[in-house]
């Protein structure tokens, strides 16, 4: 991985970059945790530091929509087997747009403290809004 | 010709393995990046892609690190959809000489641009692709302003928006100039296939995406990609500005085939008042002032106006 | 698809241009992605028509502008094939901001500079304006006096840019109409003979190897630029002459053509030289061997050709013993020495060799440089050496109406 102790003489020409160490076949067809990605894949990086608010999930309430999956910008919802299996805290930047468009009541997704623990926060999780009249 | 990726819900959609990937620099609640995500996501098929100079282009290409899982290029400003032109005729050439590496597949070129790469500086360069016909795709992601600069008024910047080179102040009200029609412009080459999409709408834009992915020939799709830093909103709120903007149809959503035939893709059950949308987003703030409350009247009327011509158009069936 | 290869006589009367573009066909460019204009054009336009009679397999991408032509190759040459293009002048002008993509992303393009002065005012002529444009951009520069030399060093050059010790971008250049236009006996080499010197094109970091994703073109800030930068030219510096005098010796044994990476006529003895591009290299030989005869003078010609990398050492050596040197620069040097001059007197700092140098501007826009002024340089060259310091003004203009024009 190119790192910025590295003199001159230890990179790629052209600053080029590679995505994945050694050869992938059918990348659309492998999920990311089969994948052999490169260190200089920013999969490989983090952005946690960017929140000062995270999403946490609730099972609970979930009912697999993937409204937050599709809208996500940072690829930070976990979805296999068209089931939300939860928040890739690396990669989040903690926008919120998740918990915006999730439709269930309550909301299977909300806003915290970074430092919040998750279980006191599904302890404290809100009740059903009621729908007002 | 490799088979069509079937997506007939959001459940089935979100099996996609992304070949975009996070801890990019774009801001959070970027719309770029969603819409990549939907772009790359409409197809399993092998992809060749570019960006030009701009906000996609220096947030996921940092030295280092690269947030692209398919080969991509970058050169310059205007230049992105020229690049993959090239790659494009490199594929064809060593098709034909039986020198491709892996001979059984097809892969897709895809250019990516924001608005003032598209609408501006790499107009000519677009143009020239669409008119040469090389089978390739050009996204606008068009946020309406030069947002990696800052926020200085494009072509795609409308009327009344307030960027730091069209600013509102004491005595102006902002952006004084419509918004260039690009889509038309680019349809008028008689390229196959032509569309604006949203990011809200994921269905009608992979749709899109996956026609003009299957066509022969140059596509051109602009997107709206609302910008929590220089519209001004939350970044919560990008859904709901998407939203606004398709239901208010301040962006209506349509397709022009082959360079004549115009059909919308989109009706919004309950039509928003565009004042609504303005409201929404700092950029607009000021127009809510006394005396330039008759340009909001001015932005309906118009609106209005596109929304009557393009039904026509579609009537027209021509 | 095949191709058909082309029956070539042994000598063919062509001029630079269409030299070029044969040796285009003969290395079986895969994309040509170009934009005419004068005096390059009938390069591309000679590629077009062996592609549509079916002598080369590939693509031409006729684009809407120089920079797009260069835009294209870079995305071709990134995607993983051979490339070729050829521009002057304004074009070349139009494509600087790719020249330095290009060489950046270490793509071994082939572009034929067909050398024309810059507006304004407007001018379709050759002089080296274009070529000393390009000397900073990363890009290897060939410099070819005449069509034989046009199409052989096209050779050279795709062989050198595409090892993979090299990997950078290379220009062949040639003088507007006097090389591009001129029609001259050129040996030819068969089609066979050609493809085989430069050998098939060997992909590196290629972006159609769908298995091996690559990120071309990426942003390097304070912590990285500059060692990419010096890694660029640490390239430039030690691994391109090496290769270049392999390719010139592999030249050399297939058709008995040698070539160097500086030539040098008369320099053995010389006393007098000048230092010139181009074809005003033959005219200089031409009056040098004059000079010998008629004047008594040990005039000598030092020709570049490889103008970049710069070959110090080389030139080095080859000025030893001289007493003067005259510079001859092609290009309006706008305010300052011609850059053959300050690259010399680089040499000379620090050398222990105490030639006088003096700088000539001449040609510009494609006036003539005649005997007579290469005449008259040789006499102003052997006084400054019997002299042991100028006896002229250091920058003078050759060739230019009006009062006399020389300056420090």
């Amino acid at each position: 991985m190119a790192d910025n102790t590295m003199g001159w003489d230890e990179f790629e020409i052209g600053a080029m970059l590679r995505s994945f160490d050694g050869p992938i076949k059918d990348i659309a067809l492998t999920p990311q945790e089969e994948r052999n990605y490169s260190p200089n894949n920013s999969f490989t990086a983090s952005v946690a530091d960017w929140r000062i608010e995270k999403p946490i999930f609730n099972k609970d309430y979930c009912i697999d929509c993937q409204f937050c999956w599709i809208y996500c910008p940072d690829v930070s919802i976990v979805s296999r087997d068209k089931k939300m299996l939860g928040v890739d805290y690396d990669h989040c930047k903690g926008c919120a747009i998740c918990v915006e468009v999730c439709p269930t009541n309550p909301k299977s997704l909300l806003m915290f403290p970074e430092q919040e623990d998750e279980e006191a926060a599904i302890a404290s999780w809100p009740e059903k809004e009621e729908k007002e009249k | 010709m490799s088979e069509m990726k079937k997506i007939k819900n959001l459940k089935e959609f979100s099996t996609s393995a992304d070949r975009f990937e996070g801890a990019n620099l774009l801001c959070p609640g970027c719309a770029h990046s969603i819409i990549v995500r939907e772009v790359l996501n409409a197809t399993n098929d092998d992809l060749i892609l570019s960006a030009s100079t701009g906000c996609l282009e220096v947030c996921t290409a940092v030295y280092p690190y690269t947030s692209w899982d398919a080969s991509w290029i970058h050169i310059g400003f205007e230049n992105g959809s020229t690049a993959v032109a090239g790659a494009e005729a490199m594929h064809k050439a060593l098709k034909r000489k039986g020198r491709l590496k892996q001979p059984d597949k097809e892969p897709k070129f895809v250019s990516f641009a924001g608005d003032g790469a598209s609408y501006d500086i790499g107009f000519q360069w677009i143009s020239g692709c669409m008119e040469r016909g090389h089978n390739m795709m050009h996204v606008v992601l068009d946020n309406e302003v030069y947002a990696n600069t800052g926020g200085q008024r494009s072509s795609a910047t409308p009327i009344g928006a307030s960027a730091t080179t069209s600013p509102a102040g004491r005595v102006s009200y902002g952006e004084k100039k419509n918004k260039k029609d690009m889509v038309a412009i680019m349809a008028a080459h008689g390229i196959p296939y032509s569309a604006q999409v949203a990011p809200n709408k994921w269905k009608d834009m992979v749709k899109k995406i996956q026609h003009g992915l299957e066509v022969e020939g140059p596509v051109f799709i602009n997107a709206m990609s609302p910008c929590t830093t220089e519209w001004k909103f939350d970044p919560k709120d990008t859904m709901m500005i998407s939203d606004l903007a398709t239901d208010s149809l301040v962006f209506p959503l349509y397709e022009i085939i082959d360079g004549h035939k115009l059909n919308i893709t989109y009706r919004p059950k309950n039509v928003i008042p565009v004042e609504e949308y303005l409201a929404a987003q700092g950029r607009f703030k000021h127009l809510f002032k006394d005396e330039y409350k008759h340009l909001i009247k001015e932005w309906q009327e118009r609106v209005d106006k596109n929304w009557e011509m393009l039904q026509r158009r579609e009537e027209a069936g021509v | 698809m095949a191709f058909d290869k082309m029956e070539l006589n042994e000598i063919e009367v062509w001029d630079g241009n269409f030299a070029a573009a044969q040796a285009l066909r003969q290395v079986q460019v895969d994309v040509v992605s170009a934009y005419p204009i004068t005096p390059s054009t009938p390069i591309v336009e000679g590629y077009a028509k062996f592609l549509a009679d079916g002598y080369v397999e590939g693509e031409f991408m006729m684009v809407e502008s120089e920079h797009a032509a260069m835009s294209g190759c870079i995305g071709a040459s990134a995607a993983g094939g051979r490339v070729a293009t050829a521009t002057s002048s304004q074009g070349f002008a139009l494509m600087v901001e790719t020249l330095y993509q290009a060489s950046g992303m270490r793509l071994p393009i082939i572009l034929n500079v067909v050398n024309r002065a810059l507006a304004a005012p407007l001018n379709v002529n050759g002089d080296h304006s274009d070529m000393y444009l390009g000397r900073d951009s990363g890009w290897i520069q060939f410099d070819s006096y005449n069509p034989q030399q046009a199409y052989d060093l096209n050779f050279i050059a795709f062989k050198v840019a595409e090892d993979h010790e090299v990997r950078l971008p290379a220009m062949v250049h040639q003088d507007g109409f006097m090389t591009s236009h001129t029609a001259q006996g050129v040996k030819t080499l068969s089609d066979d003979e050609a493809y085989g010197f430069v050998g098939e094109f060997k992909p590196m970091n290629d972006m159609l190897d769908l298995e091996n994703p690559v990120t071309h073109g990426v942003q390097t800030e304070e912590d990285w630029h500059f060692e990419h930068k010096a890694r660029q030219h640490h390239d430039l510096m030690t691994k391109v002459f090496p290769k270049i005098e392999e390719a010139f010796d592999a030249f050399e044994k297939l058709t008995g053509r040698k070539y160097n990476i500086v030539e040098e006529y008369m320099t053995d003895d010389a006393e007098v030289a000048v230092v010139a591009l181009g074809t005003s290299v033959e005219t200089a030989v031409e009056v040098a061997k004059e000079m010998r005869e008629q004047e008594g003078i040990k005039a000598g010609v030092i020709g570049i050709r490889v103008f970049r990398p710069w070959p110090f050492e080389y030139i080095a050596e080859a000025i030893k013993g001289i007493k003067a040197l005259g510079a001859l620069d092609r290009s309006s040097p706008n305010g300052a020495m011609g850059a053959l001059y300050n690259e010399l007197a680089g040499i000379l700092v620090n050398s222990d060799e105490k030639a006088v140098l003096t700088n000539y501007i001449y040609g510009l826009g494609g006036r003539d440089l005649t005997k007579a002024h290469l005449k008259e340089i040789f006499k102003e060259l052997k006084a400054n050496a019997d002299a042991g310091k100028p006896t002229t003004e250091l920058q003078q203009f050759i060739g230019v109406r009006g009062p006399k024009l020389a300056y420090l």
